[in-house]
């Protein structure tokens, strides 16, 4: 496994303060996440895995600790700074799409690929995604699968080098969840970009390089995994 | 239903910069009903009773001196109920600062029961025809009382046929015929300081004027339902004899026009524009509802499932309209009461009906209500059509795809390649709610028109103040002369130190003859060389006054349907010598603004009357150094009637101009607040049903200023033409207004000036950023981890 060191999150927490209560939702965590990489987080509802996500993605800061990214204190960033990395560096890919409703396949992913400077082909990241047929299709005429292929090949397109997945399969039946997670490593191995799926799944683990165990607000365990397997031979 | 209830409340208060802004164009929308239509009622209740009261005639007939005997004649013609008669003329008074007025003297015999054009005390006592110390007593206008600051028991010195008489002032009196005092239609505005209307005995009247037992004005009441025309005629035939100078029925009185047009204006108004607020709102309360059923259609469907029926759901969701309607009409009869109090002040300030026209109309207020509940209950049962088409089962699963999401743009491939996805995501959005985009585009470009609406009155009245005052009538002074003189009398005038420049004129009452039809009109002969005064073309250029032939008067051309070379009969009704005929081409048509007036050259009408060289009036232009000197001088001349100061005429109407700018600006108030909840209303709703996009598209790495940017997408291509629309529309709107007002005394072109386009369109980009700013706030609390969460 390559160990090219991408991100570095130390000692990282965050408290969310409602009205009166405090919600931990991530105790003080840390976590270093290498290029090229496939790296699960597995934990209940609750545990903190989403929260740990969208503090990788700069959707969110820590309430204390620091995260690291290629020399960028992200903790310290400003929301501009923020926006920025996202644009540049992350790829989200949601449990719910989250498209554009009133944009076709093909606009959804042109939308983003608008943000960079030097987008990926929006049409030969579609026909990657196996959406090339169906590109001048709005959201609401494509299946579920097909909608996360959309949403895929829409994070994509900025080639990231963080692609973020929140609960990728969530809403998909069991084949099409599979042929997902293959696109997902599809994605690594063409575009070296790593991957991080967030995911209450515990099967899916299997594909990781590593896998990070979560449990109520803090990383109980992370495994290397020597052997991943291919998405193809995980069930569930 | 109590739960329901508190639903509804939690609704409300969700939306509830929504709700308050609808409620406010619905109070704007009653508030203008109210005001308008109180102000409309109440001032045409009080001219009706005024007039029944009163007996106001129902034609007048002008003669040169008649004998009392010949009334019972008249009153004798089948379908005459009243008849009569009267002296009146205007005589010039000597005011204690020296300066000139003219009063119109107008006999009434006591008792005033049987009398045509009756009058009621204000205030003091009526006259005595025979006072106890001798002398003559009278009554004036209560405005003229009180611009001159008279007090009961002055004496006011008049001079009748050239003789001067100290006339006792005893009380103040109203009449219907004068409701609008202004001397003729050459003035736009009353001027209460230098015209008046005396009123005295008949018996004194006839002593004054030397007519003993005669009368001058002949007033006629038809009974209801007669043949005017046949009786008009009877009655002329039995006046022939007696020099009858003119005729003419109600409608041309200048008072009752003047009342007429601003009552026809206000009808016009009175429901059209409220109901440009209330039905842009009621379609916006039927747009917001028609969403909200959408989006909580799995809510409708537990709300079934749970056993609530069709129509208490229907209720829960038209409640949300009716509510706003009821605020708005609660909030709209308050200031709707205040408004139309304001509208009774300035009519009281204009119009003198001594029967109150202020007070609370009930009836008014009742049919707003019904009016405003009536609108909501409209948009909300027919917004919620679709709650009967929702059953329980289905309303849980996901909604089949709209059918049409493609844009119209999208037709022009060549334009919708080159767009962006962003531009691309507007136009689609707006072409899946066609219906919003169609009451945004009518509800902004509404807003501007009434923009230009409000401000455009200034711009006409500027226009008509520059034509007149700048280029149609060039003299500081008008004098007219108790009766006709010789040109060369003006050499004392134009001696007084700082007289830069005297024309005489020549004014001639006439009777214009085409194929059977008459009209009276004004013939006024000036120098072809004159500079102190322009007859106009329609477009404003002046027309030179010719040797031979005559400039008519629009209103003579348009009612006998005449134009440029036609010849016409002429008959003079000067009241001195015999009448003359004359037949004259007709030149040109005069526009000129007031007035009404048709033109010859002063050798013309010398030559129309057998004379030469006779004026009955001059124009005066002086050193403006010396206007104070020369104003004294001439005031001290007899046998001038009466001088009438430009300078004087323009400041009176500029200062009643002045009460005219609270409502312009009541009016530019109401077209902002419409315009920006349009456009707040139709940006939030884009904002909330697409508030998780949004997010989203925060995670792809946009900014939240270029989320707001394509929130603007969606609003241009609404805004921009609905901006750009609106100001044509204004202009239509204008002319709607003016037309529905048009009376034909004064001639008012629809004018606005480039500057108030570029205002309203100026105010209309005010509210649309305003409206847009408020709804993008929004965009600062998107919360992007809120898109990991499950959909609703």
């Amino acid at each position: 496994m390559n160990q090219d060191l991408l991100m570095q999150l130390k000692g990282v927490s965050k408290t969310y303060v409602m009205g009166e209560i405090r919600v931990e939702a991530l105790k003080e965590s840390s976590l270093d996440i290498y290029r090229g990489e496939i790296l699960v987080i597995l934990g209940p509802s609750g545990s903190g895995k989403s929260t740990l996500l969208n503090l990788i993605g700069g959707m969110d800061r820590p309430s204390n600790g620091d995260i690291v990214y290629k020399n960028r204190h992200l903790s310290q960033a400003s929301d501009q700074q923020l926006t920025q990395f996202r644009r540049h560096e992350i790829g989200f890919v949601f449990q719910f799409y989250n498209l554009i409703s009133d944009l076709t396949a093909e606009e959804n992913v042109a939308l983003a690929a608008e943000l960079v400077k030097n987008p990926l082909p929006t049409r030969e990241v579609l026909s990657q995604v196996g959406l090339e047929q169906r590109r001048d299709h709005f959201p609401s005429q494509l299946s579920g699968g097909e909608q996360q292929r959309v949403s895929i090949a829409r994070a994509m397109v900025k080639n990231p080098t963080l692609l973020l997945c929140d609960e990728p399969t969530g809403a998909l039946d069991f084949q099409t969840g599979i042929s997902i997670l293959q696109l997902l490593k599809q994605t690594r191995d063409t575009m070296g970009s790593t991957v991080i799926i967030v995911t209450h799944n515990t099967a899916i683990g299997a594909m990781a390089d590593r896998l990070v165990r979560m449990r109520s607000g803090e990383i109980a365990e992370i495994i290397v995994n020597e052997s991943p397997l291919p998405p193809e031979r995980i069930e569930w | 239903m109590k739960v329901l209830n508190r639903r509804l409340l939690h609704i409300i208060k969700g939306s509830r910069s929504q709700f308050l802004g609808l409620a406010v164009i619905i109070a704007v929308g009653i508030s203008l009903y109210i005001g308008i239509t109180t102000a409309f009622f109440n001032l045409s209740q009080s001219q009706q009773y005024f007039y029944q009261e009163n007996n106001f005639a129902d034609y007048y007939f002008y003669v040169v001196r008649a004998p009392e005997s010949i009334i019972k004649q008249v009153e004798r013609v089948p379908g005459v109920s009243l008849a009569s008669g009267r002296i009146q003329k205007d005589v010039p008074v000597w005011k204690k600062d020296q300066e000139r007025a003219t009063l119109r003297l107008t006999s009434y015999d006591l008792p005033l029961d049987k009398q045509v054009n009756g009058i009621e005390l204000i205030q003091g006592r009526f006259f005595s025809p025979y006072p106890a110390g001798g002398g003559i007593e009278a009554m004036v206008n209560p405005a003229y009382f009180e611009a001159n600051g008279l007090t009961f028991g002055d004496t006011v010195d008049i001079i009748a046929e050239n003789r001067k008489y100290p006339v006792k002032i005893v009380g103040t009196a109203a009449g219907p015929e004068f409701t609008y005092i202004m001397k003729d239609a050459a003035n736009l505005l009353p001027d209460h300081e230098t015209f008046g209307i005396m009123m005295l005995p008949l018996n004194q009247a006839q002593h004054l004027f030397n007519l003993p037992g005669q009368f001058n004005q002949l007033l006629v009441q038809f009974a209801p339902g007669v043949d005017q025309d046949r009786a008009v005629q009877s009655i002329k035939e039995i006046l022939t004899p007696y020099g009858n100078l003119a005729s003419f029925p109600r409608q041309d009185q200048l008072s009752h026009a003047a009342l007429e047009g601003e009552l026809e204006g206000l009808e016009a108004i009175s429901l059209f524009l409220p109901l440009i607020f209330l039905s842009i709102a009621a379609a916006i309360q039927f747009i917001i509802l028609r969403r909200m059923i959408k989006t909580q259609r799995s809510q409708i469907g537990i709300m079934k499932a749970l056993g609530f029926d069709n129509a208490q759901i229907i209720f829960h969701f038209s409640s949300y309209a009716i509510l706003i309607c009821t605020g708005g009409a609660l909030l709209g009869i308050g200031s709707g009461v205040l408004m139309a109090s304001y509208f009774s002040d300035l009519y009281a300030m204009f119009f003198n009906l001594p029967r109150a026209i202020g007070g609370v109309n009930y009836q008014v207020i009742l049919y707003s209500i019904i009016l405003s509940l009536g609108l909501g209950a409209l948009a909300g049962f027919s917004a919620s059509r679709p709650i009967l088409k929702i059953s329980p089962a289905e309303s849980m699963r996901p909604q089949p795809p709209s059918s049409s999401i493609r844009s119209l743009v999208e037709k022009c491939n060549w334009l919708w390649s080159r767009l962006s996805s962003s531009w691309k995501m507007a136009f689609r959005t707006i072409s899946r709610n066609r219906f919003r985009m169609l009451v945004s585009i009518l509800g902004i470009s509404s807003a501007v028109a009434l923009l230009i609406l409000s401000m455009f009155t200034n711009d006409a009245v500027d226009y008509l103040m520059d034509q007149h005052f700048n280029r149609e009538s060039n003299y500081d002074y008008m004098l007219s002369f108790n009766q006709p003189i010789k040109e060369s009398e003006l050499l004392n005038i134009s001696r007084l130190e700082g007289v830069e420049l005297i024309e005489g004129y020549f004014t001639l009452p006439i009777r214009v003859y085409q194929g059977g039809r008459s009209e009276e009109d004004v013939l006024v002969g000036i120098h072809p060389s004159s500079t102190l005064k322009h007859p106009t073309r329609e477009d404003g250029t002046f027309i030179p006054i010719p040797q031979e032939g005559m400039l008519i008067s629009r209103r003579s051309a348009e009612r006998l349907g005449l134009k440029v070379g036609d010849t016409v009969e002429l008959e003079t009704l000067l009241g001195l010598g015999p009448n003359r005929y004359a037949q004259l081409k007709i030149v040109s048509i005069n526009y000129q603004l007031f007035g009404n007036e048709s033109y010859v050259s002063l050798a013309q009408a010398n030559r129309i009357i057998h004379e030469s060289q006779l004026i009955t009036g001059a124009l005066i232009k002086v050193d403006p150094g010396r206007a104070a000197g020369i104003e004294k001088a001439l005031s001290d001349m007899t046998g001038i009637n009466s001088i009438v100061s430009r300078q004087k005429e323009r400041d009176n109407i500029l200062s009643m101009m002045d009460s005219m700018i609270y409502m312009v600006g009541v009016m530019i108030i109401f077209s902002v607040i419409l315009g920006f909840v349009i456009v707040y209303n139709s940006a939030i709703m884009g904002f909330n049903e697409r508030k998780r996009e949004l997010a989203s598209l925060l995670t792809l790495g946009f900014t939240r200023q270029e989320v707001a940017g394509i929130m603007w997408k969606e609003t241009i291509p609404q805004a921009l033409p609905a901006l750009v629309l609106g100001l044509p529309a204004g202009k239509v709107l204008a002319e709607l207004y003016f037309s529905s007002m048009q009376f034909d005394m004064w001639y008012m072109p629809v004018v606005i000036y480039p500057l108030s386009y570029a205002l309203a369109a100026l105010g209309g980009l005010v509210f649309v950023l305003l409206g847009q700013w408020a709804a993008s706030r929004g965009i600062k609390k998107l919360d992007i981890i809120e898109l990991s969460k499950n959909i609703d």
